[in-house]
Formats: C-alpha cells, sequence, structure tokens
C-alpha cells in the first residue's frame, strides 16, 4: 500500500500564513456543513459511525467520548486539544501544526458545535513555543471569516513536562497546579477542568474530523481494519535512511512503513509507540499497525543490529523515571529500581535475581500505577524480556563469571602479597 | 442517592450508592490497607497500598477513590492483590532510611506493621541513591526526619484544610519528591505552630513531636 494523504493532505499544500489559499483547497467545507445542515447530535453520530478513535496512543472511541461529554449536564464545557507532544519519537504533531494549523482549528470548530463547548484550550508543548504565534495568527484569521462566534480558542503553552501529556495532569496544569495524573473515575467526559465536562482529543484526531463531516462517515470507515479505522501518521527515526512523517491507512505492515517507505536495511528491534511502546523484533516485521496490535501515538523507532537492547531499555527506563510525576508509589518508586536493575546489567553487573524482580515489578506497576505513565513503563522491560530474554540471561551470566574471576585474581594477588 | 448491590469477597452487601469501596468494606468488617487515606477528605490515590481486584477490570482500582457501582464483584485480598501489595510496601521500603531497628516507636509506624503484615521482610531492591536527609529540629514543635518519608502527603493535606496554614507541599519531581515548606526552606516557627495535626496523621516516623529536653 502506498502513502494514503488525508490528514496531511494539506500540509505542503496551503500556506500556513494565510486562510485563502485553504479556503480554496475547500477548506471549513466540513464546518460550513456541520454549522448549516447538521445537528449537534447528528455530528456526534458521524463521529460515532466513523469508527474514529483517539490518536494521541490508547485510541478510545472519539464518538463515544464525545456523546458523554454532550450528554452531560453542565453550564460549561471545555474542549482541550493535546499538542503537548512529549512521547519520544513523534513529531507529527510538529509537522501539522507548522504545515496546516487551519485544518485543526476547523475541526476544533466542529467538535465545539458538536459537544456544545464555549471555551477551547490548544495545550502546547512548552518546546514548541515557537509555533504560538503562527497559531494565534490563525485563530485570528478563523476568527475574522467568522467562523469562531461559538467558540473562544486558546493557546496554553505547557511548562515542558512529560506526564502532562496525560489528560489528567494536563487539566491540572491548565488549572494552575502541579502537573500529575488524577484518578479515575470520574472521567473528563464528567468532571474534568475546573469540575466541568470536559473533551481532550490529539492534535490528529481533530484533523481528521472536517474530513469525516465533509465526505461521511462511511467513506471514512472504508479504510482501515475491523475496530481501526481511517489513517494514522507514523513519525519514523532510527537507523533508517528516510526518517520523516508518513501517513498510511490503517492495518498496513510496519515491514512497508519502516523497508519501503523509511528506507531500513538492517533491523533488530523497532520501537513502536514512544518510550513506553513495544519493542518488535526484527524478524516480526511483517506485524499489522492497528490498535490490535500496536501503535500508540505513531512512534517508530527503528534499531539496528549494533544497538544493544538493554541499553535501549535502559534509556528509556532513565527518561521514564526522570519523568515519572512522583504521585503513586509503584511509578515514583518502580522505575527508579528498575533503573538501578538495568544500569547494572548494562554495566555487566548483573545479580542472579534480576529478570524475576524485573518482571515482578512490572507486574506491579501495571497493576497498581495510576496513570498510564506508569502502567506502561514496564511494556518495554517485558517486551525485550520476552524476545530477548537470552541477552539479559547472557549478561547476568557474564556478570556472575567476571565477579568470580575477578574474585579469583583477587585472592590471588592477595596470596601473592603474602 | 438510593442503595447499590456490591458483591466484596463474596458477601453480599446493599450499600448507599456514592460512597468509596473502602467505606464499604470497612462498613461490613472488611479491612484494607491505606496509607495516604485521610477520613473524610477528598481521596487522592497516592500509595496504592488499598488496590483491590475489581472483576472486568484491566487493572487494579484504588479503594479509597473508587465508587461503588452496581453488579461490581470486588476482591480485597485475592493472589494478586496481595502479591502487588506486597512488592509496593518493599517499595516503599527500598528507598526508605533510617532508624527503624532501634526506634523505639516502630510499633506506632504503620508502614512497619504493614511490612510485618505481609511478611515482607528485608527489601531484595536496591536504588542508586537512598533518600536521606539529615533531620530537622529548627521547629520547636515538630521534628522532621524525612529520610523516613514515604510521600503520602498527609501532612500536606491536613496543612492545607486548616484555615491559614498551607505551609507544606510537594517540591521537586518523580523519585526526587520531597516535602517541602515554602522554597524547601526551614520550617521556622513564625509559619508552623504547635497545633500537631501533621504529627498524629504521619504515618512513619518521619514527623514527631521533639523530645524535651
Amino acid at each position: 500500500m502506498p502513502e494514503k494523504r488525508i490528514v496531511l493532505g494539506n500540509c505542503g499544500a496551503t500556506d500556513p500564513n494565510d486562510i485563502e489559499t485553504y479556503l480554496g483547497k475547500g477548506g471549513f467545507k466540513g464546518f460550513i456543513k456541520a454549522r448549516d445542515r447538521l445537528k449537534p447530535g447528528d455530528i456526534v453520530d458521524q463521529v460515532k459511525k466513523s469508527g474514529l478513535s483517539g490518536r494521541g496512543g490508547a485510541g478510545f472511541p472519539c464518538g463515544l467520548k464525545w456523546e458523554l461529554a454532550r450528554n452531560a449536564k453542565a453550564k460549561m464545557k471545555y474542549l482541550i486539544c493535546n499538542a503537548d507532544e512529549g512521547e519520544v519519537g513523534t513529531f507529527k504533531d510538529r509537522y501539522i501544526l507548522s504545515h496546516d494549523p487551519f485544518g485543526l482549528i476547523e475541526g476544533i470548530c466542529i467538535a465545539g458545535l458538536a459537544i456544545g463547548a464555549r471555551q477551547a484550550y490548544i495545550y502546547l508543548r512548552a518546546e514548541y513555543h515557537f509555533l504560538n504565534d503562527p497559531l494565534c495568527r490563525a485563530i485570528a484569521q478563523v476568527k475574522e471569516k467568522g467562523f469562531l462566534k461559538h467558540l473562544d480558542i486558546q493557546v496554553f503553552e505547557g511548562a515542558g513536562s512529560y506526564v502532562c501529556g496525560e489528560e489528567s495532569a494536563l487539566m491540572d496544569s491548565i488549572e494552575g497546579k502541579r502537573g500529575e495524573a488524577r484518578y479515575r473515575p470520574p472521567y473528563p467526559q464528567a468532571r474534568g477542568l475546573w469540575g466541568q465536562p470536559t473533551i481532550i482529543n490529539n492534535v490528529e484526531t481533530l484533523m481528521n474530523i472536517p474530513h469525516i463531516i465533509a465526505n461521511g462517515a462511511a467513506w471514512f470507515s472504508a479504510m482501515g481494519t475491523a475496530k481501526s479505522k481511517g489513517t494514522k501518521v507514523f513519525s519514523v527515526s532510527g537507523d533508517v535512511s528516510k526518517p520523516g512523517v508518513y501517513e498510511l491507512e490503517m492495518g498496513s505492515s510496519l515491514k512497508e512503513l519502516v523497508m519501503d517507505l523509511a528506507g531500513a536495511v538492517d533491523i533488530k528491534a523497532v520501537q513502536v509507540g514512544g518510550r513506553h511502546g513495544n519493542i518488535i523484533p526484527g524478524h516480526m516485521i511483517d506485524i499489522v499497525l492497528s490498535y490490535e496490535t500496536c501503535l500508540g501515538p505513531g512512534a517508530v523507532v527503528v534499531f539496528n543490529s549494533k544497538r544493544d537492547i538493554i541499553d535501549i531499555v535502559h534509556n528509556n527506563m532513565h527518561f521514564l523515571n526522570d519523568e515519572s510525576c512522583g504521585k503513586c508509589t509503584p511509578c515514583r518508586e518502580g522505575t527508579e529500581v528498575m533503573l538501578e536493575i538495568l544500569g547494572r546489567l548494562r554495566g555487566v553487573e548483573g545479580a542472579a535475581g534480576d529478570i524475576d524482580a524485573l518482571e515482578d515489578l512490572a507486574q506491579t506497576m501495571a497493576l497498581a500505577s495510576l496513570c498510564g505513565l506508569g502502567q506502561e513503563a514496564a511494556v518495554p522491560v517485558l517486551d525485550s524480556l520476552k524476545y530477548f530474554r537470552a541477552e539479559y540471561v547472557n549478561r547476568i551470566e557474564q556478570s556472575l563469571f567476571l565477579r568470580s574471576y575477578l574474585g579469583e585474581e583477587l585472592s590471588k594477588s592477595k596470596e601473592g602479597e603474602r | 442517592m438510593g442503595n447499590v448491590n456490591v458483591n466484596i469477597d463474596g458477601k453480599k452487601l446493599r450499600v448507599r450508592e456514592g460512597v468509596t469501596i473502602l467505606e464499604a468494606a470497612e462498613a461490613n468488617g472488611i479491612k484494607i490497607p491505606t496509607l495516604c487515606h485521610i477520613k473524610d477528605q477528598v481521596p487522592t490515590g497516592i500509595c496504592r497500598v488499598c488496590v483491590v481486584e475489581l472483576e472486568r477490570s484491566r487493572t487494579l482500582v484504588g479503594s479509597c477513590h473508587t465508587p461503588v457501582s452496581e453488579g461490581m464483584v470486588i476482591h480485597t485480598h485475592s493472589p494478586k492483590v496481595t502479591a502487588v501489595r506486597r512488592v509496593i510496601v518493599e517499595l516503599m521500603l527500598t528507598a526508605h532510611t533510617g532508624d527503624c531497628v532501634n526506634d523505639t516507636n516502630a510499633e506506632n509506624c504503620v508502614l512497619h506493621n504493614l511490612a510485618s503484615d505481609y511478611e515482607v521482610g528485608a527489601p531484595r531492591f536496591n536504588v542508586k541513591v537512598p533518600r536521606f536527609y539529615p533531620a530537622e529540629d529548627s521547629n520547636p514543635y515538630v521534628r522532621r526526619n524525612l529520610s523516613k518519608c514515604i510521600l503520602c502527603r498527609k501532612c500536606v493535606r491536613v496543612c492545607a484544610s486548616i484555615p491559614g496554614k498551607n505551609i507544606l507541599s510537594v517540591g521537586y519531581r518523580g523519585f526526587r519528591s520531597k516535602i517541602v515548606a515554602g522554597f524547601d526552606e526551614a520550617l521556622l516557627s513564625e509559619k508552623c505552630r504547635d497545633c500537631g495535626k501533621c504529627i498524629e496523621h504521619c504515618p512513619t516516623g518521619a514527623l514527631s513531636a521533639p523530645v524535651k529536653v
């Protein structure tokens, strides 16, 4: 399957500083249709029928989320566009925001109509500060055209925390608190920002909305697999000759993406889904990319045979440990202990019980952590233990041998001294 | 609000809608251990010791903050729950430094008792740098030994519930989190007077009344 550019269709074809070029390409047709010909309930129905699921990684059905928020009774409802693209190895949202801000704003406009929100926030990652001005200019242009009468859009810049990409921590951050995950239920659709019903959608999810409204739900649901509909934008990086942003239909194989499009040749493993994504070994490269298998936010990092798997996993854990918010015990302490174990393995100082300890910790963190960061922190560890167990066992045996050998040498030299 | 039917550890119960699993269990004589829960305060779900197994749920749920709903089947002490609780307590003990062995108040330490209840023993894990902070004696009303702190944030919350106080907060991030006063300054007696609420609530020996000499 070749690339199928729907979300990225206008990237490069329109001028991000000039709304006329976007309108010339058929922009805001979806919004005008939604505003003039559809009731809010119909918009939600369309999105529901399309089978669109959240593109931020969790894959929650978008229509269902909207319906819950729409049916919630409250004076004020909020819409948040999550542009805190903190996941390591993703850069698709930056690409979209810098090339097609109008597409996103149109999606936000339609979502606002559908759930009845009057205030929308674009939560922009701190590192994307340079996109703040262009985004605000784009919003002003849309306002001038009269498309924003029902909704106020504000760009809110984060402060550089990874966990603030998690929806509940993100809301805490907007409320001015320390960005930490909240327990659920209540879900944001019932009680979110300032205790009001809130919808939080990823940039890419909202980019799909105008196309669904303009072309109909049936057109959208014809693409993809049984449970994953539409297309997905991938950010490919690592040991490939052509890293970049690629859009493929759901259900394409990983091989197509990394070998045919990105030009990877030597593949030891591919990490799909960012820092807590699955590690796919080279021999399973034919795996299909969809929510049923592995996907996450679409970060694909390729590692060639020169890379050491324990090094990769250690690096992962170093990041997650650094970014853990420190609220719940399993994540705060668990990542630290895992980092210690992996650090020792990396430095050939492993001990016999290390694999068991890693597995025990992984289970506890997955079952008891408060948010996705802790729950999924151990996914790469478990995957690497599943597919590359021999390397771990080898490393521990090396450590044991080295220690006993060095111990003998040491005692010999001591005898010599006597 | 009406009543809902739940099943906790095989007991069929009828409880008021909206109460948490913990409250429902406690009202019916089922004990769930907690470290961060303060009765009648908004739950936070920090310590994760109170997790229980909820059928048809992907993960274990925190009983202190999950409200009951119709038809819930809950296991508070299944092997899965016990295993997870044990690892959590073990994790808390791992980074914990202090003189628990010769501490005369060790029997008052909730963590200490929990560890013996769950037969945790000496933790098998290690961390690169355990938490160690010198004990702070700057305040005549409260002695802070943050090496023993398990970051349950009870002190932060009770302090915030006293009008005009709200002295303590959480500083730093992740493993390096610490309960701080102001911008991690010494807790001076101008700010903190002798209410002793935080000492009352501290589950470990991190906060204590100074010994009068």
